[in-house]
């Protein structure tokens, strides 16, 4: 029964915790946040397993963050307001010329990250775009100017 | 005839920035998210702080000392421990502690069933139930100046705890806060 109750405590820990730490997962991760997400997985796994490294501990642990995970993936769909609380929403960072420095300052984004997506665009300077914005994944979409 | 796949029609449910961009911005909604984030790191800190401070166990607030007025026996325990996580419970012995030669410690049976004591040094040679605990005896010139109890919290909650030195009435009843 712990497993279970570590487990499922531990998924919702863990994903506070990489929410308000970082909104640039997957393929934006930087080495200094894949660390802490290692990190933190780790030492969640120890608490969800406990002294008990059985394979049916193991398992029953897999099981209950599986369910969990799908259980939230349903209600996320559901309910756009839940899925705004777990992902994020998509946010302005460059409105025609103008720096959306809330944003940036709020998000901890700086000028550099969107100039270089700018460049992954094929863009030469930064009075090109017409929006910049951070996805709800954290990567960040160029709108060019027409 | 096979069931036909189920659509929906494109409506522009996305709100737009300035009439152009579908971007579904909410800025509103953001400062509400920063507000609790912000609490967030709040509560993060207060936890580091709490545990350094030993209210998780392991610190200086959890450690407890209690002394008999006679001196006779000595508790030292963590009064917040942790679920599964090895504490020690140890209690030393004054001279007037030993009666016919002899040092017995009377402890409750939750020190064994909720405490989860693993095993006790040195140990006693022997042991008896008694008065819903159990009676542990040291012969003579064998008795310790202290004894440990070395226990592993079996769950968490809250448990109580005694330990009696019969021939003296000395008695301690503590509470233990075992975290998850």
């Amino acid at each position: 029964m712990y497993t279970v109750i570590h487990a499922i405590v531990g998924y919702f820990f863990l994903l506070l915790t990489v929410r308000v730490l970082v909104r640039r997962p997957g393929a934006q991760l930087t080495p200094f946040e894949f660390v802490i997400i290692f990190l933190i997985g780790g030492v969640i796994i120890l608490a969800t397993v406990g002294n008990d490294h059985s394979e049916t501990n193991c398992t029953v642990a897999i099981i209950t963050i599986g369910l969990t995970h799908r259980l939230v993936s349903i209600m996320r769909s559901r309910y756009p307001r839940l899925s705004a609380w777990i992902d994020g929403i998509p946010l302005i960072l460059l409105r025609d010329g103008q720096w959306q420095l809330e944003q940036m300052e709020g998000l901890r984004v700086d000028r550099d990250d969107v100039i270089a997506a700018a460049r992954e665009k094929g863009l030469t300077s930064v009075r090109e775009v017409e929006y910049a914005v951070v996805e709800r994944n954290g990567s960040i979409s160029i709108v060019p100017r027409r | 005839m096979t069931t036909p796949a189920r659509t929906q029609s494109i409506d522009d449910s996305v709100p737009r920035d300035r009439n152009e961009l579908s971007v579904g911005e909410d800025l509103d909604f953001q400062r509400r998210w920063w507000r609790f984030e912000h609490a967030v790191w709040i509560v993060f800190t207060v936890i580091v702080a709490l545990d350094v401070a030993g209210v998780f166990g392991r610190g200086p607030v959890a450690k407890v000392h209690k002394s008999t007025p006679d001196g006779a026996m000595n508790l030292t325990y963590e009064q917040f421990q942790r679920f599964q996580t090895p504490s020690i419970i140890s209690i030393h012995f004054g001279p007037n502690a030993v009666r016919d030669g002899k040092l017995q410690l009377w402890v409750s049976q939750s020190v064994i069933t909720k405490a989860g004591n693993q095993r006790i040094i040195p140990e006693p040679a022997s042991s008896e139930l008694k008065d819903q605990g159990l009676l542990y005896t040291w012969p003579s010139g064998q008795h310790p100046d202290s004894a440990d109890f070395a226990v592993e919290p079996a769950s968490p909650g809250i448990y109580y705890f005694s330990v009696r030195l019969p021939a003296l009435g000395d008695e301690f009843t503590e509470r233990v806060v075992v975290w998850p």
